[in-house]
């Protein structure tokens, strides 16, 4: 049963770009060994952290999307905690919760597409149209008075 | 950062006058009338409440970095629940903080 996953981990500040290279390619290795399939590989470079983590305040953060069993995880999972470069990683399993917005996307234009059917326009959008006005804004904030902090925007 | 502290004060500021308003049910005081709240992500159509979105998910964690209520941002149950799961997926990946320092 392979399955989708996602895999972001964040590796210390102190590596060189080398060493996180090497990360992925022992990554890549352990997929490779137990069978799976590295999607993409996105580096999403050197970022501040919210918190210190172990008196880190910056990582590098990489992200692997990977196909594969819940052996396959759970060795990476493994491996990454006893690696320490690594100061924190994330395994969430993906392919269910993107099943689920991928249907309700599919059923939000189809019923679209049903009611624009129905009120004898075009299936599709057309370029330009449905845009608001300033007339038609049903947020007016007109009679917001309950702000007593004021218009502060 | 900017965009995150104007939501804290505007949502905050619509908080006090929502308790107010329930106090005052028979409308002694000055008639309040306040903006129907909508779910951000029902209005804007957003599926996917994604835990590496920053963008999305930090005007949800107002200064304290605690997590906006509902009664609060307006945002439904359904869209509130996968938020929280985004918010703490992040929080753990150190992109959103546990506590304001």
């Amino acid at each position: 049963m392979t399955r989708k996953y996602e895999l972001v981990y964040v590796v210390s500040p102190e590596a060189s770009d080398d060493q996180v290279t090497d990360l992925h390619n022992q990554v890549e290795a352990i997929v490779q060994r137990i069978g799976g399939s590295i999607e993409k590989t996105e580096n999403w470079g050197r970022r501040r952290l919210a918190y210190e983590i172990g008196r880190h305040k910056e990582g590098t953060y990489v992200l692997e999307v990977l196909h594969g069993t819940g052996e396959l995880m759970k060795e990476i999972d493994r491996r990454l905690k006893v690696t320490d470069l690594i100061i924190r990683h994330l395994v969430v399993r993906v392919d269910e919760t993107q099943a689920v917005i991928e249907r309700t996307k599919a059923r939000r234009t189809a019923t679209s597409q049903r009611r624009r059917v129905a009120r004898g326009l075009p299936a599709d959008r057309q370029p330009g149209e449905g845009q608001r006005g300033d007339a038609d804004d049903d947020r007016d904030d007109r009679f917001d008075m309950g702000n007593e902090r004021g218009m502060d925007r | 950062m900017n965009g995150r502290k104007s939501f804290g004060a505007k949502k905050g500021g619509r908080a006090g006058a929502g308790g107010a308003g329930a106090q005052g049910k028979d409308g002694q005081r000055r008639p309040m009338f306040r903006r129907r709240k909508v779910c951000k992500f029902c209005s804007d159509k957003i599926d996917d409440i994604n835990y590496k979105d920053t963008k999305l998910l930090l005007p949800f964690v107002p200064e304290r970095a605690k997590i906006l209520p509902r009664r609060i941002s307006g945002t439904c149950a359904l869209h509130q629940r996968k938020l929280r799961v985004a918010l703490m997926r992040a929080r753990q990946l150190a992109l959103i903080p546990y506590t304001a320092e």
